[in-house]
């Protein structure tokens, strides 16, 4: 029996730093692993841990810094520009759509509100059933849901864990008739903070900084940090390792060149950085599929003033969803309200008398966003050499989603005015809002469609997915069932990329067990992937 | 205000972002800077009214990345965007947001940098001819100027757009300093504070039901 010790606190990570210090390194060596994962999120540790437990000699690296708990500082501002990806300026290429991310060491569920959500067993039925994937029917992929959700204390709040906004929506839904329930969260012992956006400086929020990254680093597993993949390597339809830039997270200076050899190459960098990465790496694509279909899950926050004072902004950030409409209509509604900094980038202002008015509500404010299904036709692509070329993100309403993003947010509006709001502020690049229900149509129609939807509704995106789906077809489908390239063996995709179509359903969850089936599937063909079998 | 240059370049292209839209797309580029040019030339033909009193005043020497035209627009911009004065909000003598928003100029990418400059001399002159102000936004009334960031609010994508980015500016820089949010109640940090716990890693979940490892396989 193995002695595995998991670190008290922190990650042994080994930075740009580290590596400007050794004089052992010079501006460009290798490295050789069995598997290299590149991004450290919710797909990427859950494989290192599966892989490294399972025997594997791992390496996981990670473009973005590391940036242990003990350095959160609970400002949002701070942590933006420290770990979120382009100090969350991510964009589209209007730049009127939002696309936060986490870039450092945990990915986005260091900086996440810890939602966990399952998708239906209606989805995973018509993913089987429909599509062919018959390793995601429900009886398949629902045991190890509960595997993934066991590991990291997935739990409904509980009453202490809902807050006033929460408790709004509530009101707002019990009139309505409304379905509602609290939300699952990975959590344990939460302090209530309401910093979840911030990271988490007492480690309770069940990130990959305190879970799969220290157990994976336990069964011996390394971890580097500041180290982008440029490319895969891949010759004779085999991948065989990486390129990387080591760089000083600071300056952005070029620390070292890398390569890595690796029998097994694992891509985990999310929906929109996994498709630029093949993109770069000029994987075979015979689908032509590969960077297409992205869904973004779009969402709207509609603010409301009541008339006592909530502190709608303490507490757990995220208390409650209405759940009325996933399955019916594609919507998923959350409670929360934002800090003030980022109401202001979030949420158009008024001018004068109106802004400060609207700010000395703040503590009367309760926030719900409105999420609703998309179609799935955004594209991620990368334009340029792969040493110096650039992302582009394209993705802008269709009409038909601009009026489902609306609809979303008139049915939100309806139920703070069902708690009993007095004014209700719309997502809109125009200061809008309506002091009742009955003046809210009217308002809403002022919100029109224009040109491509573009600066009109004001969206944002947190759950990019569907790039490199995964497909029995391979003139359809990026990968395989088992998260494997086509045409390219021992290259396996392991993040939102591989979601089959667009989803109602916040993909944390989901990507964490899509990523475990993909490492146990790795690891069942030991003999044919891998030279010690 | 505890802000560092990562910061403030944080701030400064969320700031900015809507501009950088402009930026990227050619034909709104084309049109701002034709607009910007004409409102030039409109506010030559009206060269009388478009002298302004701020033309005369001077810019503190802590000032670095504005530009005197910048600078006066974005002082006025703050007093008729945040009248907080007689409010229980902080006041501005408090927050140096003018200073946050040089700091914030200053970090832009060269030819972000230029656009929002082109798009900022815009939006001051076009006051001149849109509305029929007859003068500078420098220069009107808090009122009118109120009326003409709603009415830009309102307007085609390159007014939303300017409107955006210089509220963007002054209020961000505003309110990311910690001494507002006590008047809105907005605790801050609060773990140090409640004393509350540090965890840790979370423990390694049973592995007893594990699948076969290549150890034990071999």
């Amino acid at each position: 029996m193995r002695a595995i010790n998991i670190p008290r606190d922190g990650l042994p990570v080994t930075t740009a730093r580290d590596m400007a210090r050794d004089d052992s390194i010079s501006g460009r060596f290798t490295l050789k692993t069995e598997v290299v994962v590149i991004g450290s999120g919710a797909g990427g540790s859950m494989v290192a841990w599966e892989l490294a437990r399972a025997g594997r000699q791992v390496l996981v690296v990670e473009a973005g810094p590391y940036h242990p708990s003990s350095a959160f500082t609970e400002h949002l501002g701070d942590t933006m520009t420290e770990i979120y990806r382009e100090q969350a300026a991510q964009l589209n290429s209007t730049a009127d759509v939002l696309f936060p991310e986490g870039a450092c060491v945990g990915g986005s569920t260091v900086i996440g509100a810890c939602v966990m959500q399952q998708p239906p067993d209606s989805v995973f039925r018509r993913w089987s059933e429909e599509l062919g994937l018959k390793n995601l029917a429900p009886q398949v992929i629902k045991p190890l849901f509960d595997e993934v959700g066991r590991e990291q204390y997935v739990h409904l709040n509980e009453a202490h864990e809902i807050n006033t906004t929460a408790h709004k929506v509530i009101q707002g839904c019990e009139r309505m008739g409304f379905s509602w329930k609290p939300v699952s969260r990975n959590v344990r012992q939460c302090a209530l903070t309401g910093h979840c956006l911030a990271g988490c400086p007492s480690d309770r929020k069940m990130s990959a900084l305190v879970t799969h990254l220290p157990w994976a680093v336990g069964h011996g597993a390394r971890v580097m940090a500041d180290t982008e993949v440029t490319r895969v390597l891949i010759r004779n339809g085999r991948a065989y390792g990486v390129e990387a830039v080591v760089r000083d997270p600071r300056t952005r200076q070029k620390v070292a060149d890398l390569r890595i050899d690796a029998e097994v190459v694992v891509a985990a960098g999310g929906a929109i950085q996994t498709p630029l990465l093949l993109q770069r790496s000029e994987i075979p694509d015979a689908s032509g599929q590969l960077g297409k279909n992205l869904a973004v899950q779009p969402f709207v926050q509609v603010l409301a003033r009541f008339r006592e004072e909530l502190h709608g902004f303490r507490g757990a950030l995220v208390g409650v969803e209405i759940d009325e409409f996933i399955e019916t209509d594609g919507y998923m509604f959350f409670s929360a309200l934002a800090e003030p900094e980022q109401l202001m980038i979030q949420g158009n202002q008024g001018a004068g008398p109106d802004h400060i008015n609207f700010m000395k509500s703040y503590k009367h404010l309760a926030g719900l966003n409105a999420f609703a299904i998309d179609e799935g036709r955004g594209e991620v692509k990368w334009k340029g050499s792969h040493t110096d070329g650039r992302k582009v993100i394209s993705w802008n309403p269709s009409r038909a989603e601009f009026e489902k993003l609306k609809h979303g947010a008139s049915l939100a509006s309806r139920v703070f005015f069902a708690a009993g709001a007095e004014e209700v502020y719309l997502p809109s690049f125009q200061r809008l809002s309506a002091p009742s229900v009955f003046d809210l149509d009217a308002r809403l129609d002022e919100i029109t469609y224009g040109v491509r939807g573009m600066y009109s509704l004001r969206i944002n995106s947190f759950s990019s997915h569907g790039t490199c789906r995964m497909g029995v077809d391979r003139y359809h489908a990026v990968t395989n069932a088992r998260g494997e390239v086509y045409d390219v063996k021992g290259l396996f995709v392991a993040d939102a990329s591989l979601l089959p179509e667009p989803m109602a359903s916040a993909p944390h969850w989901t990507v964490q067990t899509l990523a475990k089936q993909v490492a146990q599937g790795i690891h069942a063909r030991g003999q044919e992937l891998f030279l010690k079998g | 205000m505890t802000s560092s240059p990562e910061s403030d370049r944080a701030a400064a292209h969320q700031a900015a972002a809507p501009m950088a839209a402009l930026s990227r797309r050619r034909f709104l580029k084309t049109a701002l800077l034709g607009s910007a040019g004409l409102a030039v030339l409109a506010g030559g033909t009206f060269a009388v009214l478009r002298r302004s009193p701020v033309d005369g005043m001077a810019v503190p020497d802590t000032i670095r990345h504005l530009s005197h035209g910048e600078y006066h627009l974005f002082r006025r911009a703050t007093e008729v965007l945040l009248p907080v004065a007689g409010t229980p909000l902080t006041p501005l003598s408090e927050v140096p947001v003018l200073a946050h928003i040089d700091a914030m100029m200053g970090l832009l990418p060269a030819h972000l940098r230029k656009d929002v400059s082109a798009g900022l001399a815009l939006f001051d002159n076009a006051a001149v001819v849109s509305g029929w102000h007859g003068r500078r936004f420098v220069d009107l009334d808090d009122n009118a100027a109120v009326a003409y960031f709603d009415r830009w609010s309102r307007g085609h994508v390159i007014q939303r757009t300017l409107n955006a980015v210089i509220k963007q500016f002054v209020y961000v820089s505003y309110w990311r300093d910690p001494k507002t949010w006590p008047p809105v109640e907005f605790d801050g940090p609060v773990s140090d504070r409640w004393g509350i716990a540090y965890l840790g890693n979370a423990p390694l979940p049973d592995e007893s039901a594990l699948p076969q490892t290549v150890e034990n396989r071999t």
